[in-house]
């Protein structure tokens, strides 16, 4: 917990107009976001979204969106909220881990261990 | 033509993954330094807004009462591939933020429950948390210097821990030692998901 500074906090609300959840379904910390169309010539979008469009080319998981962007994570959400909305970006729904790993990507990642 | 890019981008099934990874345990265990030992990152750092939400604050007044505060969240990150990553989650220490606990350790694949053995109680939420909600965990004892205080049976007897349950002796400052708690969580992890399907 850090000190009562609201100063940045103002500020960064300000970013999602005061929203402190994402509209629409919810999502993981760390489903993945690819981002769909850059939106060219769309003059109503913030720094910040067109950073996550720029980024998110890769498909990118959301800490990594808010760690890149140095926002909080529920802001990032937010603003992420938005982009699926306007159908920029997609994000996958988090599947149950019995679903998603299977024997394969268990080798791979205890080779990727052994390996660092 | 842009529309047809896109749409072929958009029936291709993205193959990327992200596997959680909880480091639990007391304040001060050395929670950010496993996950700084690790990362091929910097741990990244946010700090969660908490708006709206009266934590621990009590609202019989009738007043809505806005709450302002922050809680650090650093996490690290190994990617095993362009498109397989493993996220390692610092949880937050202070009892009061148990509530962020229920939205990390969802889908992930298990945890590390990092004792100090001068401090064994300060993991009996931890392994509480866990064993609650059926997240694979082991507990992984940090050796400050070298010392090894207990044994591994002690530790198991002192928390109260099943037979099945790993206890690995660690150094959180080593980079093969915590390769070796991983691989080992891992492994522990994957072999319940296995049996359970």
């Amino acid at each position: 917990m850090s000190g009562p500074d609201p100063g940045p906090l103002i500020r960064l609300f300000g970013l999602t107009g005061g929203r402190a959840r994402p509209q629409g379904e919810a999502f993981d910390l760390v489903a993945i976001v690819t981002t769909v169309s850059m939106a060219a010539g769309r003059a109503d979008l913030m720094r910040e979204h067109l950073a996550v469009l720029t980024l998110c080319r890769r498909p990118c998981p959301v800490a990594d969106v808010a760690a890149h962007l140095r926002l909080p994570l529920n802001i990032t959400r937010v603003l992420l909220g938005d982009l699926r909305r306007e159908g920029l970006v997609t994000i996958d729904r988090p599947r149950p881990v019995t679903q998603t790993i299977d024997e394969r990507i268990y080798r791979e990642v205890l080779n990727g261990l052994r390996r660092l | 033509m842009g529309y047809a890019a896109s749409e072929s981008g958009a029936t291709e099934v993205a193959s990327a993954l992200a596997i959680k990874i909880l480091i639990a345990g007391g304040f001060g265990v050395g929670k950010t330094t496993m996950v700084g030992t690790i990362s091929e990152i910097r741990p990244l750092h946010t700090e969660e807004l908490l708006s709206d939400l009266g934590i621990g604050v009590d609202d019989t007044t009738g007043v809505e009462r806005k709450t302002t505060t922050t809680v650090a969240l650093d996490f690290g990150r190994i990617t095993i591939r362009e498109g397989l990553w493993l996220y390692l989650f610092g949880t937050p220490g202070q009892d009061r933020f148990w509530f962020m606990w229920d939205e990390l350790a969802l889908g992930a694949l298990g945890a590390v429950v990092l004792a100090d053995t001068r401090r064994l109680r300060e993991c009996f939420p931890a392994v509480d948390y866990f064993e609650q909600r059926g997240i694979p965990f082991l507990v992984a004892v940090n050796c400050f210097d070298g010392a090894r205080r207990h044994d591994p049976s002690t530790v198991r007897r002192a928390l109260g821990l099943g037979a099945l349950t790993p206890i690995v002796l660690c150094d959180v400052r080593d980079r093969e030692s915590v390769k070796d708690v991983l691989t080992n969580l891992v492994t522990y992890a994957v072999k319940g998901t296995f049996s359970s399907t």
